[in-house]
C-alpha cells in the first residue's frame, strides 16, 4: 500500500519534470491574462472578453462535434435561450410592466439559464440521437430558424426586435459587475465594470475547458468517441449509444447557454435578431463556431480555444485596428475581412492539416520534446 | 507471459437453445441449439454462409432470434438491451476491427472498463474518482501485457500493424472482465506465423482466466488445434457438435465443406 503511493508521488515528480516547460508557459500565460485589464483599455477589454465568449461556446461545440460525432449549427439557438433564460430569471418586469422577470439573484439564473439550455438541449436529442451527419446538422439548422421565431414572437421573454431587453447586472454575494465609485484598484488601475466583467468571464471560460478537458479524458469522453467511431462496436463494449448521444448534446447545449449568458452580459442587451442570416443569435454566428472548432481541430479542446481565438478574436483587433490606427483595405469591413481569412483557414485545414490547429500544436511540441 | 489474474470460478454456461432467426424468406438459422461450456474453447465453423455470424449476432443481442433463446447461467439475454450484455460477463471483438483509429490502444482498451465503472460528464470534468480510475488504468496494462502489446499502449491503433490491431481488440473485449469471450474470426487477415501465436493466445487466456471462449473461425489449423468443441452449421443447421476429432470425421462436415453431393 505504502509502497504504492510512493510510486504514485514519484510518478507525479518524473511528470512534473518532464512537463516544466508547458507548466511554465501556462503560468505565464495565466500572468499575462490577469493583468491584461491594467495595460489593455476598455476597447480591448471588450475585444479579449468576446473572445472568451468564443472559447466557452467552441469548447462545448467541439465536445459534440468533435468527440461524440455530431453535427451541429444549433448553437446560435441554445445561445438565445440561454441570454433570455437569463434575463427573464433575473429581470423585472420592466418600465412598461409587460416583461416577464422573476427577480431571482444574478447567480442562481445564470446557473437556471444554463440548466434550461440544457434541458431543452435534452430535448432534442431524439432527434439528434437518430440523424447522423449533414442531416442532423440541417435539422439542427431548423432550431436556429425556431429561435428566430419565438424570440420574435414571445416579445415579454426577448424584449422584442425593436428595443430587446437589458440583461440584469451581474452580482456575485454583493459585488455588482458594474461601475463603482470608489472602486477597488490593482496596480493603480480602477477594476470597473469591463475589468470586472473581464474577469468573470476569464473564470467562466477557465472552469469550462478545465471540465471539458476532464471530462474528454474520462469514461464519458472514452464513450464519445466510441460512439462517434463505430456505434456496434461502442454498443459491445456496454456503451448505451442513444444516451451517450443524449448526454454529449445535453452538455454542448449548457455550455451554449452559458455563452449566451456571457453575450447578454457583454453586448449588455438581450435582443432578437431581425434576421435569420445576419445577428447575434444567426446562421452566420452558428458557421463561425464550426469554423472555431475545425480550424482548431475536431475533438480537440485547447483547439476550440485557438479557433475562438482567431475567429471571434480577429473581427475585434481589426476593427480596433481600424478605429485606433486607422487600418483600412479599401472599402471592405473588417468583419468581412476576417469571414475571408477563416475562409481560408478553413480551407487550408481541411486540404492539409485536418487535425487542425491542435495537431500543428501537438507537432511543434513533440518535436521540442525529442531534441 | 503472465497471467491476468487468477482462474475465475464464476463461469456460466452459455447456452443457446432452438434458436431460429429468419430475414423474410431466408432461415439464417434453424432450431440451432448447442452449450458453451464453462472454461471450454468452442468453435462454431461452417462454410460460407452457414449463418455464423448471424449466430453471433444473436447471442450478442445484435439480432433478436425468431424463436429460441440465449441463456447465460440463469440469465436470459435474449430480450436483454445489447448495451447490457459487457456488464453481464459477454465480451466481443470484431471481424473487422472495430476501435477508434485516432484513438491510442489504451484508451480504445480503456473503453472496456466501461460497465465496471459509474460517472458521467461532472464526475469526469471534475476529476472524481480518479483513484479508481488509477486501478484500471492498471489493468488494461495488465491485459494488454498479456496479449503482447504492452510496448503499443500509447501508440494510435492507426498506426499499428493488422496482426496487433487484431490482439488489441481482443484486449478491449477481455478489458469487461468477461466471462464468456465472443471472438469474430480472430485470425482472419492474419499470416501463418500471427495465426499460430494467435492460437496459442486464446488458448492461454481461457486455461489462465478460467473463461469460456466462442470463436468463429475459418482456418481449420486454428480450430481443431485449440477448441475442446466443434459446432457446425450448414444452411442455419446445426450439422455436426463434439469435440474436434470426431468431428473432422464426420461424414456430413466432410460433405459440407467439400461440397460432394452423392
Ligand atoms: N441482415 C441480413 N439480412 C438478410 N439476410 C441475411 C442477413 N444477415 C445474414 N443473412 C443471410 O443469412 C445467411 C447466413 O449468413 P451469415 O452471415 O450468418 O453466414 P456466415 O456463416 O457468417 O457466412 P460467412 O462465412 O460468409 O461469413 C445467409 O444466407 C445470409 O445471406
Ligand atoms: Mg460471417
Amino acid at each position: 500500500m505504502s509502497e504504492r503511493v510512493v510510486t504514485e508521488r514519484s510518478s507525479v515528480l518524473v511528470r512534473l519534470r518532464t512537463s516544466w516547460p508547458s507548466v511554465a508557459g501556462v503560468a505565464v500565460l495565466l500572468l499575462v491574462l490577469l493583468v491584461f485589464p491594467v495595460f489593455a483599455g476598455v476597447a480591448y477589454l471588450k475585444a479579449g472578453q468576446y473572445v472568451l465568449i468564443g472559447v466557452v461556446g467552441a469548447v462545448g461545440l467541439t465536445l459534440l462535434v468533435g468527440q461524440a460525432g455530431q453535427l451541429s449549427l444549433a448553437h446560435p439557438f441554445f445561445l438565445l435561450v440561454g441570454a433570455v433564460s437569463y434575463a427573464v430569471l433575473a429581470g423585472d418586469s420592466g418600465d412598461s410592466g409587460d416583461l416577464v422577470g422573476l427577480g431571482l439573484p444574478p447567480l442562481l439564473a445564470v446557473i437556471g439559464a444554463v440548466a434550461i439550455c440544457a434541458l431543452v438541449g435534452l430535448a432534442f436529442s431524439p432527434v439528434s440521437g437518430r440523424l447522423r451527419g449533414i442531416y442532423l446538422g440541417v435539422a439542427s439548422l431548423s432550431l436556429v430558424f425556431l429561435g428566430l421565431y419565438l424570440g420574435q414572437s414571445l416579445d415579454m421573454l426577448s424584449g422584442g426586435t425593436s428595443t430587446g431587453r437589458p440583461p440584469p447586472t451581474f452580482d456575485l454575494f454583493g459585488f455588482r459587475f458594474a461601475n463603482s465609485d470608489p472602486a477597488p484598484t490593482i496596480l493603480g488601475v480602477a477594476i470597473q465594470k469591463q475589468q470586472r466583467l473581464w474577469y468573470l468571464f476569464l473564470v467562466l471560460a477557465i472552469v469550462a475547458y478545465l471540465l471539458a478537458r476532464g471530462a474528454v479524458r474520462s469514461r464519458v469522453g472514452r464513450a464519445w468517441r466510441a460512439v462517434r467511431d463505430n456505434e456496434a462496436a461502442a454498443t459491445a463494449m456496454g456503451v448505451n449509444v442513444a444516451r451517450a448521444k443524449a448526454q454529449a448534446f445535453t452538455v454542448s447545449s449548457a455550455f451554449a447557454g452559458l455563452a449566451g449568458v456571457m453575450t447578454a452580459l457583454w453586448l449588455d442587451l438581450v435582443k432578437p435578431d431581425e434576421n435569420e442570416f445576419i445577428g447575434t443569435y444567426s446562421i452566420t454566428v452558428a458557421i463561425s463556431y464550426l469554423a472555431m472548432v475545425l480550424i482548431g481541430g475536431l475533438g480537440s479542446i485547447p483547439g476550440a480555444v485557438a479557433g475562438a481565438v482567431l475567429v471571434n478574436g480577429l473581427p475585434q483587433v481589426l476593427t480596433l485596428g481600424a478605429t485606433e490606427f486607422g487600418w483600412s483595405i479599401g472599402t471592405l469591413s473588417p468583419v468581412l475581412i476576417s469571414a475571408f481569412v477563416y475562409g481560408a483557414a478553413i480551407v487550408l485545414v481541411v486540404l492539409f492539416e485536418p487535425g487542425g490547429l491542435a495537431a500543428i500544436g501537438r507537432r511543434l511540441t513533440t518535436r521540442q520534446g525529442d531534441r | 507471459m503472465s497471467a491476468p489474474g487468477t482462474v475465475r470460478s464464476d463461469v456460466a454456461p452459455l447456452a443457446v437453445e432452438s434458436v431460429t432467426l429468419r430475414f423474410g424468406g431466408v432461415t439464417a438459422l434453424s432450431d440451432v441449439s448447442f452449450t458453451v461450456e464453462p472454461g471450454a474453447v468452442h468453435a462454431l465453423i461452417g462454410p460460407n454462409g452457414a449463418g455464423k455470424s448471424s449466430c453471433f449476432n444473436v447471442i450478442s443481442g445484435l439480432y433478436r432470434p425468431t424463436s429460441g433463446r440465449v441463456r447465460l447461467g440463469e440469465q436470459d439475454l435474449t430480450g436483454t438491451p445489447p448495451h447490457r450484455l459487457a456488464g453481464l460477463g459477454v465480451g466481443r471483438s470484431f471481424q473487422n476491427i472495430a476501435l477508434s483509429p485516432h484513438s491510442t490502444v489504451r484508451d480504445n482498451v480503456l473503453l472496456g472498463r466501461h460497465p465496471l465503472t459509474r460517472g458521467g460528464f461532472l464526475a469526469g470534468g471534475l476529476r472524481i474518482g480518479r483513484r479508481t480510475e488509477a486501478r484500471h488504468r492498471a489493468r488494461v496494462e495488465e491485459i494488454c501485457a498479456f496479449l503482447g502489446v504492452a510496448d503499443r499502449l500509447d501508440s494510435l491503433v492507426a498506426a499499428l500493424p493488422y496482426g496487433v490491431a487484431k490482439r488489441v481488440d481482443i484486449a478491449r473485449a477481455l478489458a469487461v472482465e468477461p466471462t464468456v469471450l465472443l471472438l469474430d474470426e480472430p485470425a482472419a487477415g492474419l499470416n501463418a506465423t500471427e495465426t499460430a501465436e494467435m492460437g496459442v493466445t486464446i488458448r492461454d487466456l481461457a486455461d489462465a482466466l478460467g473463461i469460456s471462449v466462442l470463436l468463429v473461425e475459418h482456418d481449420m489449423g486454428l480450430v481443431m488445434g485449440i477448441a475442446d468443441r466443434v459446432s457446425v452449421l450448414d444452411f442455419g443447421r446445426l450439422i455436426a457438435d463434439g469435440p474436434p476429432e470426431q468431428v473432422q470425421a464426420d461424414p456430413e462436415v466432410v460433405r459440407a465443406y467439400l461440397g460432394v453431393s452423392e
